[in-house]
């Protein structure tokens, strides 16, 4: 292993020489922090914004400071259904008895406007119908004859943390172990061709074998680094920034069972894809013919966990958890939201992963032993 | 022939649909310069590239200071270091790292790794720019760190494939005159080249390689014979003349 060892130094060396890596990783780190500052904003925009509702006719009494309340602005036109159409967010007729409401649907203001105007009908409608049978002498409870009463089995507010976590955290991870270790692993490998430094490499009595394990050990470090420095400024951005009150999320925590899975899948991600893009990498010529090789690599394994991403209760198979990169999201996404590991999965995940990094390494193995690497080129 | 550091038999090789080698059989001394000459496409490169292991030959048979080339591959690399007009370099490793990285990856041990590589630095004179990085080193600077990281392993063969093609006249004249003092240290060397100029003036024996044969070998004088210079042999040999 002293051969893997000194490749190892070497190309860490050479790493932290190189503007494009540390470029990528500081990227990595400040991304993240932009991007959730960005919907921190527009959460709390959001939440906070007043919508106009365009109106005729008189306004039930009590309603309109309730509307108000729910910052939704009344404001007098003669033709709500053409005001809706432009000049407001949604438009009401108030009648007695009746109002009827137009809304743009394909407009996102008009949607949260009815919203917020349908939840507030709702309770006033509650309260007048509980007021007139009070008046009657009749008990209010009659119009709920069956009431909920809710025993949440875990903090709500941390199940909201941990929805938000099980969002962002495993695509944050896999996006930045995926990058960050890119140009390092083209330099490592097409750079060798295209500097020619590679016949000189395969010059010495060191057994390509361990030459190829110091490169995956140095690629795999730098992967690392940079997903620590992208969930790291994560979790110092949303210790800094203020998310919306009716988003239910508090004080943003990982679960203790979620930070060794972590760590075991982003380790595993980072070797098998080390050896991925390496492969890759030692079938160009040049720096640039490899990010050709390796950038589909990048949509072809982030896009299917991107989707999983947007289906909250998706419940998958084991099988689901044989493909390399979507097993790593399932079996996050377990950790954070269950709170809990679930063996089987975690097994097959890692079974995947490991194997898919044998593969790939012994793939560059072969493409390393291969006279047309010299002859090629 | 007894003693050879370099032997090799009828070695024949194939590389796509082109018949590189044909049979070329020479044999190289310890202490010599063994010119191999022929234009372009001859096979000179790829008889280099087999006798240093990062090719195998079709048939026929190499031997490097006594080790087969196909049942001995670490041991052959470990007595042979190889400078080419190639000069690749590790840009951001200084040059001094560029000649440690290689002596570590051919076995020089971590006690004897500063003395060799001070050594290499000294004999080559690469001090004034040893620890700058590679990147910012002129041509002929490459050059004598490429023939640092050859022989920092301190091995018996040493083969330079036109090492001189791509340097100014006073760089070529400093390669040029390492080979000799390689010679003189009991070192084979092998030189490959196309300019006869070089080949006439250093060479001990040579082997003229046309078409993937060996057209002619012996002493330089021999190959010359009765013509005015070895370009004329060499013109005549290839059928220009």
């Amino acid at each position: 292993m002293r051969t893997a060892w000194i490749v190892y130094r070497k190309e860490i060396t050479e790493i932290l020489r190189d503007r494009r890596t540390l470029m990528a990783i500081g990227l990595a780190a400040l991304a993240t922090p932009i991007v959730l500052g960005v919907i921190s904003q527009v959460a709390t925009k959001t939440a906070t914004q007043e919508y106009t509702i365009g109106y005729s006719g008189d306004i039930p009494a009590g309603l309109g400071d309730l509307l108000r309340a729910t910052s939704l602005k009344l404001v007098p036109v003669s033709d709500p259904a053409a005001a809706a159409a432009r000049q407001v967010d949604i438009g009401v007729a108030f009648a007695p008895g009746v109002i009827d409401e137009f809304y743009d649907p394909s407009r996102q203001s008009a949607q949260i406007a009815d919203t917020r105007l349908r939840t507030v009908l709702g309770q006033y409608s509650a309260a007048q119908a509980a007021a007139a049978l009070q008046q009657r002498g009749i008990d209010p409870g009659i119009l709920t004859p069956v009431r909920i009463v809710g025993h949440p089995l875990s903090s709500p507010i941390q199940a909201a943390s941990n929805a938000f976590l099980s969002f962002f955290l495993p695509y944050i991870l896999i996006t930045m172990i995926l990058t960050g270790g890119f140009s390092a692993a083209l330099d490592s490998s097409a750079g060798e061709r295209e500097r020619r430094t590679l016949e000189s490499l395969l010059l010495t009595p060191a057994p390509r074998s361990r030459i190829l394990l110091g490169k995956i050990g140095a690629i795999t470090t730098i992967s690392l680094v940079a997903a620590v420095a992208a969930i790291g400024s994560m979790f110092v951005a949303l210790s800094l920034i203020s998310l919306p009150q009716d988003s239910g999320i508090g004080h943003i925590t990982l679960s203790p069972v979620a930070v060794p899975v972590m760590v075991w899948v982003a380790i595993l991600i980072a070797i098998s894809f080390s050896a991925v893009t390496l492969a890759l990498g030692t079938l160009a010529k040049t720096f640039r013919q490899g990010q050709a090789y390796v950038t589909p690599l990048y949509f072809i394994t982030i896009f299917p966990a991107s989707i999983i991403l947007f289906i909250p209760d998706f419940n998958p198979s084991l099988a689901y958890y044989l493909i390399p990169i979507l097993n790593a999201v399932l079996v996050l996404r377990d950790a954070i939201v269950h709170n809990a590991v679930e063996w089987p999965t975690l097994a097959v995940t890692s079974i995947s992963l490991v194997a898919t990094g044998a593969l790939a390494w012994y793939a560059a193995l072969r493409l390393f032993t291969r006279e047309a690497l010299l002859t090629r080129s | 022939m007894t003693g050879a550091a370099v032997v090799v038999e009828r070695l024949e090789k194939t590389l796509g649909k082109n018949q590189v080698l044909r049979g070329i059989s020479f044999s190289a001394q310890p202490g010599e310069i063994f010119g191999l000459l022929g234009p372009n496409g001859a096979g000179k490169t790829t008889t280099l590239r087999i006798i240093c292991t990062l090719l195998s030959p079709d048939s026929g048979r190499v031997e490097v200071v006594g080790f087969d080339t196909r049942a001995a591959q670490q041991e052959v690399r470990k007595r042979v270091g190889v400078v080419t007009a190639d000069i690749g370099v590790y840009p951001r490793l200084s040059a001094r790292e560029n000649i440690a990285y290689f002596a570590r990856l051919s076995g020089v041990p971590d006690a004897d790794l500063k003395r060799r590589v001070d050594a290499v630095i000294e004999r080559l004179d690469v001090g004034s720019f040893a620890d700058q990085r590679a990147e910012s080193l002129s041509s002929g600077q490459k050059q004598k760190l490429a023939i640092a990281r050859a022989i920092v392993h301190d091995p018996q063969v040493l083969m330079f494939d036109e090492p001189t093609s791509n340097l100014d006249v006073l760089a070529s004249r400093e390669v040029r005159e390492f080979m000799v003092e390689s010679k003189g240290h009991g070192k084979c060397v092998i030189f490959s080249t196309h300019v006869m100029h070089d080949a006439e003036r250093l060479c001990d024996r040579l082997a003229i390689l046309h078409q993937g044969q060996v057209v002619a070998s012996g002493s330089t004088a021999e190959v010359r014979g009765s013509r005015r210079d070895l370009e004329d042999a060499f013109l005549e040999l290839v059928g220009v003349k």
